[in-house]
């Protein structure tokens, strides 16, 4: 130890060097330590102290709270109310339609992107991107313009002479739906796009070679291996449509009411913190346990994807 | 391992080697990767690590450079633990598998890095990276970026780069793995002279053996994370120390047999002394071994195929036993053809040529 | 012969039904921006199809209407904020995650995705409850700070593939070449990192300025960002002013498409 310190060539480095080199080499936790700290401060902290308001009543005298004790009552209350229910099954039903039907319309154009050239790749990912640089809000906006009483169906309806009189298609399921599914498409097509990229053509081509049909080469090659784009584009659209709350506001009518609209109601407007909290617990879970089976369902497809290293 | 204690012996007796390996240890969790690995290698030497993928040789290389560290015994470069020096300052240069020159960074910045790094003034940087570019001749490069250079001109950069920083000990991953098989033993060949030229103490790694024949001073075969041989390449290929070395590098002919007295019977009914006894196995190589009408031999079998390899032919012969047993003529030397199927008998050309091992 | 003609027949129908959906809904990504477009520059002061006039009137009030300027002006504030916080904390994170020898680093990357798994308007409403318990008040930088808790993850991600894509060898040259693991970060890794970091900002900036579900509930009660202003905007006005501010956004998206198209690449985007 003596000689290396004393060769100049080989020297150790200064202390306030080493601590900075510690701290930046990326070899330890430290570089992510104040992600940490803001993540637990300005999120799993909050989390906490939401949940804990759902399961307690609390006594409030003066302003003051008196005492807060453990309590599974607005939980119960919760799970009696009829309210709770139809509002969480519409809001499972719209976001699972939501999602299915963007697999729908989205895969066709990963397949697209898949067996297209250059150009047919660079065009699809600038439409499928443009979306998402817009704010949601002005996306909506888009369906009240065609989908209202003036709007661009009615008009289209009206000339074509299939309807006398404008259809009321506003404030329905079917507007919620349709802006859903238009709002959620790129989330679904750009995991499928990434995956799509990743591919080998040369699998596609060997696939023909040996002489699969094109469908045939979609159906046992392309969509097998396009699983995991699947798996990752389904969790996200059913996550954003399962929690959102601009288009059933704007789409759906003052009184189309989904899990978020109902959070935002309870906390906004009517005060009912812990009511809120309890809505929010039960979308969290319901939110989750969907996010689970999308990944149990992705896991079971996709095996291949697990070779040796696994 | 006494052929390896031996070798070591010669080179302390030369001179202090640069580079010390003292009875190197490295585990991956429960795993030994590396057992009981010893190696000098003296000022200017080059030393292959051979083996297959597996076998430690990287494993060894980057111990070596201190992308690792070891967990037992020393490393020391002329004389100097490097055990509590940091990667960024040890006397050691490595060239990669793949390179890694950075691709954000032109030839020269590649070059100077290691330089600015150590905050050499710029002038001087200049002048060191022209003249490091030179000596791979690849002057006029300087403003590429990788990405626009071929396979050979990467490596060139990637050898520049390291010599700029005057290295006491040079290591090579498998240099030439990128590059195709006819640039690949020009490159062999350059980099060796140039490597002899500028005297740099080498470590080569790579699971080529011919690669290592050309390359290098002294070969250590590695196998299972231990150096099985380490000799030069002429001893490595007549004299192995095990069929595992013998069968890895050159091509071979095993075959089974009993030592009796301190001898073995071979198969042509020569005989070869040996220090072993019982069940032995017997190695020739095939340009040892020649081909004979089937009457002039007891050792008989018939010419399965016959396999050009430039100014070799290669005849595999098949053995009532089902064994093949390869037996190499220089084309010219043929006396006349033989046509496959063709009933031959197989002598021994020179006994003493043979090799006897215990496993 | 009868079998492979018969299979090229179905694949002609099926292989038409796909490309026809795919083009349907290629169209249905930009159909109605476009239509809004139209729209915009009706004269009538009611949305109605088709338009009947020509008009940059909604466009001049757009900038006249001083509460949506200075959502704008606020959400800028917000996505630049965001952004900045996110490329502070996300870079270190995803070296962490990528080249961290401690263990956790697996827990540790689920951990940092977790508040983005969780539902934007469950944060806003946690954020504002915990908020309000340490007397903290909504404002713009509370907006800014749960936004980008929110879409860390983002970041992180974005820049740990690329991370992990890059060849390990390159800092091990950099080492290897004298380089102390700061220059190695600042000369190599950093530089090599930045087309991740770019494209990881694109989505965090857009988040900042875009972000309704964490916004709602945690703007400061002056600094209203646009998402809220335009909801409230949306929901209450009957003019195209709120399709002129569309129109705005949308040559916004296009100019901001064309130069992440030239700088970095349209598919380091999407990764």
């Amino acid at each position: 130890m003596a000689d290396v310190t004393s060769s100049p060539a080989i020297s150790g480095p200064g202390l306030g060097e080493k601590t900075l080199d510690l701290l930046l080499s990326g070899r330890g936790i430290w570089p992510a330590v104040p992600s940490i700290i803001v993540l637990v401060v300005v999120a799993v902290i909050p989390f906490i102290l939401l949940l804990s308001l759902g399961f307690s009543d609390i006594e409030v005298a003066r302003g003051e709270i008196v005492s807060q004790t453990f309590s599974l009552n607005h939980l119960t209350n919760a799970l009696s109310d009829s309210l709770y229910w139809t509002t969480f099954k519409r809001s499972l039903s719209l976001a699972l339609s939501t999602t299915a039907l963007c697999l729908l319309f989205g895969y066709p154009v990963a397949y697209l992107f898949a067996v297209g050239g250059r150009w047919t790749r660079r065009v699809i990912l600038i439409l499928t991107i443009a979306p998402l640089l817009t704010s949601g809000i002005v996306r909506t906006y888009a369906w009240l313009v065609i989908l209202g009483g003036r709007g661009v169906v009615n008009w289209a309806f009206l000339k074509l002479g299939i309807v006398d009189s404008p259809l009321r298609i506003m404030n329905t399921h079917w507007a919620v739906l349709i802006g859903m599914v238009q709002i959620h498409l790129p989330v679904m097509i750009l995991p499928l796009v990434a995956v799509m990229s990743r591919h080998d053509n040369r699998l596609i081509e060997a696939s023909e070679n040996l002489g699969a049909s094109r469908l045939g080469t979609l159906r046992t090659i392309i969509f097998p291996m396009s699983a995991p784009g699947i798996g990752t584009g389904a969790a996200l659209v059913f996550t954003l449509s399962y929690t959102t709350f601009v288009v059933p506001q704007l789409l759906g009518g003052g009184n189309y009411l989904n899990a978020a609209t109902m959070i935002y109601e309870q906390v906004v407007f009517s005060l009912e913190w812990s009511k809120g909290s309890v809505t929010s617990l039960l979308l969290m879970v319901t939110c989750l346990a969907v996010l689970v089976m999308i990944s149990l369902a992705t896991n079971y497809f996709t095996g291949w994807t697990k070779g040796r290293d696994a | 391992m006494m052929q390896n204690a031996a070798d070591n012996a010669a080179t302390l007796s030369q001179a202090a080697p640069v580079l010390r390996i003292g009875a190197v240890d490295k585990y991956f969790g429960a795993t030994q990767v590396l057992q009981n690995c010893t190696l000098d290698v003296g000022d200017g030497e080059i030393v292959t690590l051979l083996g297959p993928s597996g076998c430690g040789k990287t494993t060894l290389l980057r111990c070596i450079a201190g992308f690792w560290d070891a967990d037992a015994g020393r490393i020391e470069i002329d004389g100097q633990d490097m055990t509590p020096v940091p990667v960024n300052r040890r006397p050691v240069g490595v060239v990669f598998q793949s390179y890694a020159l950075f691709p954000h960074l032109t030839v020269a910045r590649n070059v100077g890095y290691a330089l600015r790094m150590r905050g050499t003034p710029a002038s001087e940087i200049e002048a060191r990276v022209t003249e490091a570019l030179r000596t791979v001749s690849l002057e006029g490069f300087e403003s590429r970026y990788p990405a626009q250079l071929s396979g050979g001109q990467q490596q060139r950069v990637a050898i520049a780069r390291v010599l700029v920083m005057q290295p006491r000990v040079l290591l090579l991953d498998e240099p030439f793995n990128a590059l195709d098989a006819k640039l690949r033993s020009t490159m062999q060949v350059e980099l060796r002279q140039l490597i002899k030229q500028l005297g740099i103490t080498s470590i080569f790694v790579t699971h080529d053996q011919e690669e290592a024949l050309t390359m290098s001073d002294r070969i250590a075969v590695m196998r299972g994370g231990r150096i099985e041989q380490a000799a030069t390449p002429d001893e490595i290929f007549d004299r192995p120390v095990s069929s595992y070395v013998a069968d890895f590098v050159g091509t071979s002919n095993f075959w089974d047999a009993q030592a009796e007295a301190g001898q073995v019977t071979l198969p042509d009914g020569q005989s070869v002394e040996t220090g072993l006894s019982g069940k032995v196995r017997v190695m020739s190589r095939p340009h040892n071994l020649r081909l004979a009408p089937e009457e002039q031999g007891p050792w008989r079998g018939v010419v399965l195929f016959q396999r050009h390899i430039g100014p070799l032919i290669e005849y595999h012969v098949e053995m009532p036993d089902g064994a093949t047993i390869k037996v190499a003529a220089i084309r010219q030397d043929r006396v006349r053809p033989v046509r496959d199927r063709a009933a031959v008998s197989i002598g021994i050309i020179d006994s003493a040529q043979v090799s006897v091992f215990a496993d | 012969m009868k079998a492979l003609k018969r299979s090229s027949l179905t694949d002609i129908i099926g292989l038409g039904l796909i490309f026809g959906v795919a083009i349907f809904s290629l169209i249905l990504l930009v159909a109605p921006s476009i239509i809004v477009l139209i729209i915009s520059f009706d004269t009538r002061a009611y949305v109605s199809f088709p338009p009947e006039g020509f008009t940059l009137r909604w466009y001049g009030e757009v900038f006249q209407k001083s509460e949506l300027v200075e959502s704008m002006l606020n959400s800028l504030q917000v996505g630049l904020t965001v952004t900045v916080l996110c490329i502070l904390l996300g870079v270190p994170t995803a070296l962490a995650c990528v080249r961290g020898r401690f263990r956790g680093t697996t827990a540790l990357s689920v951990f940092v995705l977790v508040p983005h798994m969780v539902p934007g308007i469950v944060l806003g409403v946690a954020v504002l409850f915990a908020g309000a318990l340490v007397g903290v008040s909504p404002s713009i930088w509370l907006q800014s700070v749960a936004i980008t808790v929110f879409i860390l993850a983002v970041m992180v991600r974005t820049v740990q593939s690329r991370l992990m894509r890059l060849d390990p060898a390159l800092e091990e040259a950099a080492a290897n070449l004298r380089a102390t693991p700061f220059q190695s970060l600042r000369t190599v890794t950093f530089p090599l990192l930045m087309p991740a970091i770019l494209a990881g900002s694109v989505f965090t900036f857009v988040e900042g300025i875009d972000n309704l579900s964490v916004a709602i509930f945690t703007h400061g009660f002056r600094d209203r960002p646009l998402p809220v202003e335009l909801l409230a905007l949306v929901q209450y006005t009957s003019t195209p002013l709120v399709a002129a501010v569309s129109g705005v956004q949308i040559v916004l998206a296009i100019v901001a498409l064309i130069a992440v198209s030239l700088t970095i690449g349209l598919d380091n985007v999407n990764d």
